[in-house]
């Protein structure tokens, strides 16, 4: 047997055994989960435990039965009731400082290094698959250099995450003793698997990355590459879990409405919200990562001393954002289906936050959103620049503009402002009479759908850039395409008008064909463009490198935007439940479970947001220090030494 | 025009169209034949995600047309 079928096989082996061990807390836990993991929170109250003992009929007739909160079924009460606390040392012990802020920077940072080491694995499998993949050996390599890099970044930020995470439950142990007893208690066995997957995280990670080299070409390769999806199966399940116990805090479930466990940990699990949670938290982290990635890149470009870096980086950034963007596109629509079932599942949460005390933090969240796209599309109207052929598109970014703004001051519209009785008197009522119209959500939607289909226009532009069509209907593709969007433009702002004539029950419905519309031209539209530009005309190479500083500027807003608006989520989210810590079920008697000002809350945010961006460039320095590059034979120079590492988008 | 049978077979016929225009390859790059069947197929398509988005939620698009 030679040596590299040895090796083959001892690495399946591995990859077995590795899969294998990571089943085991799973499969050894399905008893326990199924049983709904025992008695919880201290243990069933002592009669409990003695009926069970005894098996005795009329220590039977004793066991105490609850109903589920929001499943509404029966269950054996198996956990002690949620706490009643006091304002005191006893359930809230503290500094002399506000916990409530020292709680909120801790779970903020944590999160957003979290976010982070989620997002660039899947970003490094998707890469590293592309790489794999590829017909041009030589691109192939790059890709795998890029993911090689994008793995390196996420390393060091690995370990900062995991002492945040630490450092958020000591502070959690120390400042909320109580809630998180009870927390803990109701979660005690999620928690264990949490951990335990936690472990299985650092050991594939830290695998994946020191294996790169020893398993780099071949077979092996390929289990290198379902290692990354091993990764990211455990990183996404990790993601659930946590997402759980907020979800749970949000929209109780599985508990009485005492908050006692009623044995059924899916029940705690699968709340009312767990599942939107878990898809705009996907999608947020991948934007987000895309967007710290980029920020990188723009960070490297900008410092760059060759042009054979600066064309590194700004394909670099040119992949992280379109990554960040494909998942940006579509964060929205999640957005929207949370709200909806938050609406669902109580409305007084969904007017709390979209027309009460929390709708101009929304107000804000819509600003953001308009950042995002706008630096979106103007770092994608730069990169034509570096395209011969692509300035045929230059002249008709004015109109892009234009309708990109229309959409945004209509998103950014407030329904009612905040005014003094003079300034209420002068406008003669709490709405204007004409800008009053566009703070409706018939409206809103109506501007964001545009301002995202503007978006996917200009992606279509910047991939048929420096090429010409060569099918023999290339005329109609054009005409059809040209179509097509006018119409998903009229369509949309049809409907948004249509909603002001029709009663509030129907009109809710409208944002469903809106977002259709919106991603029909992002689906159709995309696999259009990549037919017709199959063996396209090449009228230049993208000129990587070649690109303004402005647009590495774009990147960085991009990123910091993103971040921002993160905390800014992340807040509202939180704030929502207003002075409980687990909603109907425990409240919080704290001093401070009262709403902040706004401008407290931004002044917060922006502090999270600045720790955040020092502590990643201290990050990217650790990184940088490491000169190690694995794939060797990817360093290859660019044939010619022109600064181009790639042919394509 | 209310009826989404009408808007399908728009659709349906701007895509009997496409398939004859294919055929004949100077028809389908015709500007005004290929303006034509672009608008019968998207703007049936988009009728259609209208009035079935609505639908399967239990509501009616054509809501303002029909009172």
């Amino acid at each position: 047997m030679g040596s590299v079928t040895r090796k083959k096989i001892l690495s399946i082996m591995a990859l077995g055994a590795m899969v294998g061990l990571l089943l085991v807390p799973i499969l050894t836990s399905l008893p326990a989960l199924a049983g709904g993991g025992g008695p919880a929170a201290g243990g069933p109250p002592p009669e409990v435990a003695a009926a069970k003992k005894d098996g005795d009929k009329k220590e039977e007739a004793k066991v105490e039965k609850g109903r589920d909160v929001y499943y509404k079924t029966e269950g054996i009460v198996s956990g002690a009731p949620a706490p009643i606390t006091t304002d005191g040392e006893k359930d809230y012990p503290r500094y002399n400082f506000e916990s409530r802020v020292l709680i909120w920077f801790a779970n903020q940072q944590h999160l957003y290094y979290g976010s982070f080491v989620l997002a660039v694995p899947i970003f490094c499998m998707i890469i590293e698959f592309m790489g794999v993949v590829a017909k041009d050996k030589a691109l192939g390599k790059k890709y795998d250099q890029l993911a090689y890099d994008f793995v390196k970044i996420s390393l060091t930020a690995y370990s900062l995450t995991a002492i945040l995470g630490g450092i958020l439950i000591f502070t959690f142990l120390t400042l909320y003793p109580a809630f998180f007893g009870y927390l803990s208690g109701i979660f005690r066995p999620v928690m264990h698997i949490y951990a335990l997957m936690f472990v299985a995280e650092s050991g594939t990670l830290y695998i994946y990355y020191y294996g790169w080299d020893k398993m780099k070409t071949g077979f092996l390769k390929w289990i290198h590459l379902s290692m990354s999806v091993v990764l990211n199966v455990i990183g996404t399940v990790l993601m659930f879990l946590a997402n759980s116990w907020i979800a749970f805090m949000m929209s109780p479930a599985g508990v009485d409405e005492q908050g006692r466990f009623l044995g059924n940990i899916w029940h705690v699990i699968h709340t009312a919200l767990w599942n939107p949670l878990n898809v705009h938290r996907i999608l947020g982290n991948m934007a987000f990562g895309g967007g710290v990635v980029a920020a990188y890149a723009a960070y490297r470009f900008l410092s760059s001393k060759t042009d054979e870096d600066r064309a590194h980086y700004d394909w670099m950034g040119y992949i992280a954002m379109a990554i960040g963007v494909a998942f940006l596109i579509p964060l929205p629509f999640a957005g929207y289906w949370l709200m909806r079932e938050v609406y669902a599942y109580r409305q007084q949460m969904g007017i709390t936050l979209m027309g009460g005390l929390l709708a101009w933090l929304f107000i804000i969240q819509a600003t953001m959103i308009g950042i995002l796209f706008l630096s979106t599309n103007y770092y994608l109207w730069q990169a034509l620049g570096r395209m011969r052929g692509a300035e045929k598109y230059f002249r008709y970014i004015k109109y892009l503009v234009f309708i990109l703004f229309c959409g945004f001051l209509i998103f950014i519209t407030p329904h009612t402002m905040v005014m003094t009785p003079a300034e209420l008197k002068a406008m003669g009522g709490q709405q204007h009479p004409v800008l009053g119209n566009y703070g409706v959500m018939s409206a809103k939607n109506g501007g964001i759908n545009v301002i995202i289909t503007t978006t996917v226009l200009s992606f279509v532009w910047y991939m048929r850039g420096n090429k010409v069509s060569t099918v023999s209907w290339a005329k109609f593709g054009n005409i059809f395409m040209g179509v097509f969007f006018g119409l998903a433009y009229i369509n949309i702002v049809w409907l948004a008008i249509y909603g002001y004539y029709i009663p509030a029950n129907v009109r809710v419905g409208l944002s469903v064909p809106q977002v259709a519309t919106t991603l029909s031209c992002l689906f159709y539209m995309f696999a259009l463009n990549s037919v017709m530009m199959k063996g396209a005309k090449q009228l230049g190479p993208i000129e990587w490198g070649k690109i303004s500083a402005r647009s590495q500027y774009a990147l960085i807003m991009l990123a910091t935007a993103f971040t921002w608006m993160m905390g800014l989520m992340g807040y509202i989210r939180s704030s929502v439940r207003l002075f409980w810590h687990v909603n109907e079920i425990m409240r919080d008697n704290s001093p401070w479970a009262y709403t902040h000002t706004v401008g407290f809350a931004a002044n917060m945010i922006s502090a999270n947001v600045l720790f955040f961006w020092i502590s990643i460039l201290f990050v990217f320095w650790v990184g940088s220090l490491t000169k190690k590059a694995a794939p060797v034979e990817a360093k290859v120079p660019v044939p010619g030494g022109a600064p181009q590492p790639v042919a394509g988008h | 025009m209310t009826s989404p049978y009408f808007w399908l077979a728009t659709l349906i016929a701007g895509l009997v169209l496409l398939f004859v225009g294919a055929k004949s390859k100077t028809l389908l790059n015709n500007t005004v034949f290929a303006v034509v069947v672009s608008i019968m197929i998207a703007l049936s398509y988009f009728t259609l995600v209208d009035h079935y988005f609505m639908d399967m939620q239990g509501l009616d698009y054509w809501y303002l047309f029909r009172n």
